[in-house]
């Protein structure tokens, strides 16, 4: 295990993890499925809009116009809910991954602060977005262009933190490392994360686009027919992208570590079980969106919803248990703080 | 060096970290609580005298706080944390072990005040009458209070680092919390966020509003809360001051870094300003001059502007009073670090040891890890930058001047590690001075 030797990782904080490290696993998993979620819905409502406002405008059909400004509505609801809940899951990277954590955050420094500056410059767009949807009817190509730069800031932060969370794995590589723009081709598995992310944010934003009109339907509402139209057209995005995730899931696999890639493939059983369980309900997930999408079935309603909170409950502890394989040789060797200090006072 | 390191060269490592923390101070204090008490009692007043157009400018106020708040409120929020991390990784480690469960709680709070004001926000138009109406106002007592409650966690942690109290010798987690200015600092902060809401709001108040009669609305409700705070911010001021220590007390002009005088008249002024602008809200809202509604919004940015530097300024050397320097060098290890080396505990540090062959190399070292975080070599801020307080030293003369620092600046900390060190670390700042000084010449 030579490149442990060279990893520039120090010793742990001195004071002590404030809390169960199983608790705090939990949790982490937990608050994160929480906030992506939330962060799913920001992107995909946001390139929703775009796309279905580009659609109206080049087939002159005000039916498209007005399924992007529900969009528009929600994406800027959703990145307030999904910016709060983004503060839990750091709090505890934060406190159960210092030595990997700070190091692999500060690696990309100035690219980590940039995040305030797109995220502002992103969140003002979508509020200049939504609020001028119907003052700026007479200038779409204007009011477009604020919706689909927004769009491409939503676009380009997710990279940001998928350099920052696959670096804090390869702490051995940290040495070389040089910058956020050459980190994202000098680390593994960053495309395959982006691409696996960004898809993934886009299906859910489609099932989310179902979930929210099936409900209303349900509870009384008859749907307008912009309404009805977004909700098929939401299940169906959510079918579609799905179906190209059960390969986009593989080459994500593919680009592991081999010695932790077969550990979802046979070496490992808890790991195992997760993948082929994921697989199975993603399938039975396609299958659900399919008759929503294509059949208008109102019985796959609390099925999907259910399947879906599982699918993205094992991505949740997959991509956890991931963490954990790649740094189970250095937590080893730099041992966390877990004492408390109590007993060295006295 | 626990960790790597990022250096903003020219504009100082520290002035990042107060540049977001000041915005968020404004946008926390002044539109996040502050005026999200105006709103609702502006909304309250609307429907006690059946005023639609009073009503539809309390909501207008909601609009700006929902925007400011969920954009750069929010962002600067993470953004001290994103740039702690960044500068003072072994800082904010620290206090987020220490205050692990009340960030917990605080977060709790973020996410039910982000939530009510969604609500709050987007049922504006549809709950409007009867007992809808009272409902809706409920949450927006919902919403101050939620985002008050953030202010009474936070100010927790804030408040230890400069008066950790017996936590040093504890490390307990209410010990630490309910520290010596927990209290007065608390009740200033408060006090405080409404008088900077009244300050930053009245402008565009009096800008926008042009009804004279709808204006003197908005003006009363201003003058009812400003009477209960400005007096109740001075009072909670003079307590807080006389809380903190002496050391950091007799810092505090020192840190502004104006003379006695200017310090002591542009304070004076600012109260003035923020006093007559108080008692003509109560006199004469129909005619409060946009003049003077301007002054009074620079003078209340000035002082939390002035609150947030001095904070932070008087807690110097340390950053965690008695326990961790402002450069993150723990107090307890002075003196091995002096007999070991520090290079040879740096993670971090190329150069491991200084060799006659190394000296700058290592040199910059030993400065990334112990001075960067307040001082550049020739970035904008005269005071940090040593191309401007050591000019025209030699290395001689840095050199026996870096032990003794500590006693010859009280703001300093002192170095931590070997003879040879200190060596290198002179001849690296002596290096960069020449090149700084080529630089300029040409």
């Amino acid at each position: 295990m030579n490149h442990l030797v060279l990893a520039l990782i120090s010793s742990d904080n001195p004071l002590p993890i404030p809390a169960p490290i199983g608790l705090l696993e939990i949790l982490i998993v937990l608050t994160f499925i929480l906030h992506i979620i939330f962060v799913n819905f920001t992107i995909s409502l946001t390139a929703g809009a775009v796309g279905l406002e580009i659609t109206g405008m080049m087939k002159k059909n005000s039916l498209f116009d007005k399924m992007a400004q529900i969009c528009s509505f929600h994406a800027s609801i959703h990145k307030s809910i999904a910016v709060v809940l983004g503060v839990g899951p750091l709090l505890i990277v934060s406190v159960l991954y210092t030595q990997y954590f700070y190091s692999s955050t500060i690696l990309i420094g100035k690219a980590w602060m940039s995040l305030l500056i797109l995220l502002i410059a992103a969140f003002l767009l979508l509020y200049i977005y939504k609020f001028t949807w119907v003052k700026f009817q007479t200038k779409k190509l204007l009011h477009l262009s604020i919706g689909l730069l927004a769009m491409l800031i939503l676009f380009f932060v997710p990279l940001i933190f998928i350099v920052n969370v696959t670096s804090m794995l390869y702490p051995d590589r940290w040495g070389e490392a040089n910058g956020f723009f050459e980190s994202l081709f000098y680390y593994p598995q960053i495309w395959q994360r982006y691409l696996h992310f960004m898809l993934a944010s886009l299906a859910t934003g489609g099932f989310y686009m179902f979930v929210y009109f099936a409900y209303l339907k349900r509870k009384q509402k008859k749907l307008e027919q912009h309404e009805q139209a977004l909700k098929l057209f939401g299940a169906k995005v959510g079918f579609w992208i799905t179906i190209t995730q059960l390969v986009t899931g593989f080459l994500l696999l593919f680009s592991f570590n081999t010695n932790i890639r077969m550990l979802y493939l046979g070496e490992d059983l808890l790991l195992t079980s997760l993948l082929i369980i994921s697989i199975v309900l993603t399938v039975i997930l396609c299958m659900l969106l399919y008759a929503a999408g294509y059949k208008d079935s109102a019985n796959s309603f609390l099925a999907s919803i259910l399947v879906f909170m599982f699918v993205i409950g094992i991505m949740g502890w997959m991509r956890h248990e991931l963490r954990e394989a790649y740094l189970s040789p250095y937590l080893d060797e730099h041992p966390r703080t877990e004492e408390r200090l109590e007993s060295t006072l006295e | 060096m626990n960790f790597p390191s990022v250096d903003y060269t020219w504009f100082g490592n520290g002035t990042v970290i107060a540049l977001i923390a000041i915005i968020h101070v404004i946008i926390s204090h002044g539109v996040a609580i502050g005026t999200s008490v105006l709103v609702v009692s502006t909304e309250y007043r609307a429907m006690k005298r059946k005023n639609e157009a009073l009503d539809q400018v309390a909501k207008t106020m909601l609009k700006w706080v929902l925007i400011i708040t969920t954009t750069m409120g929010a962002m600067t929020g993470v953004g001290i944390w994103f740039s702690t991390t960044v500068i003072q990784p072994d800082s904010i480690s620290s206090l987020l072990r220490i205050f692990f469960w009340a960030w917990v709680v605080e977060w709790g709070a973020f996410i039910s005040e982000v939530i009510i004001l969604i609500v709050y926000y987007y049922t504006w138009d549809k709950w409007k009458e009867g007992e809808r109406k009272r409902k809706h106002i409920m949450l927006g007592v919902a919403l101050s209070i939620a985002s008050w409650v953030t202010m009474v966690i936070i100010t927790g942690v804030l408040a230890a680092k400069l008066t950790p109290g017996r936590w040093i010798d504890t490390f307990s987690f209410w010990n630490a919390f309910l520290n010596p200015t927990y209290f007065p600092s608390l009740g200033f902060r408060m006090f405080l966020a409404i008088m900077l809401a009244i300050s930053l709001v009245s402008f565009f108040i009096r800008w926008r509003i042009k009804d004279k009669a709808l204006r003197t609305e908005v003006f009363r409700v201003f003058a009812f809360w400003g009477a209960i705070a400005l007096p109740l911010t001075f009072i909670t001021g003079l307590w807080y001051l006389w809380a903190i220590p002496t050391e950091a007390y007799n810092m505090i002009v020192w840190s502004t870094g104006m003379s006695e005088v200017i310090f002591k008249s542009l304070n004076i002024l600012g109260f003035s300003i923020l006093l007559i602008f108080l008692v003509w809200l109560v006199k004469s809202p129909k005619n409060v001059p946009w003049m003077l509604s301007i002054a009074v919004m620079f003078s209340s940015i000035g002082f939390i502007g002035e609150f947030e530097v001095v904070r932070e300024s008087v807690r110097k050397p340390y950053i965690i009073y008695n326990y961790m320097y402002a450069n993150g060098m723990l107090a307890k290890d002075e003196e091995e670090l002096k007999k070991e080396g520090y290079l040879a505990n740096a993670t971090w540090a190329k150069e491991k040891e200084v060799t006659d062959n190394n000296m700058v190399e290592a040199g910059r070292d030993v400065f990334v890890g112990q001075c960067i975080t307040c001082h550049t070599i020739d970035g904008w801020r005269d005071t940090r930058a040593l191309a401007t307080r050591m000019k025209g030293w030699d290395k001689e003369a840095i050199m026996s001047f870096i032990p003794n620092m500590h006693y010859a600046q009280v703001a300093m900390p002192p170095f931590m590690g070997t003879e040879e060190e200190i060596e290198a670390l002179a001849t690296y700042i002596v290096t960069e001075l020449e090149n700084d000084k080529e630089v300029t010449q040409k």
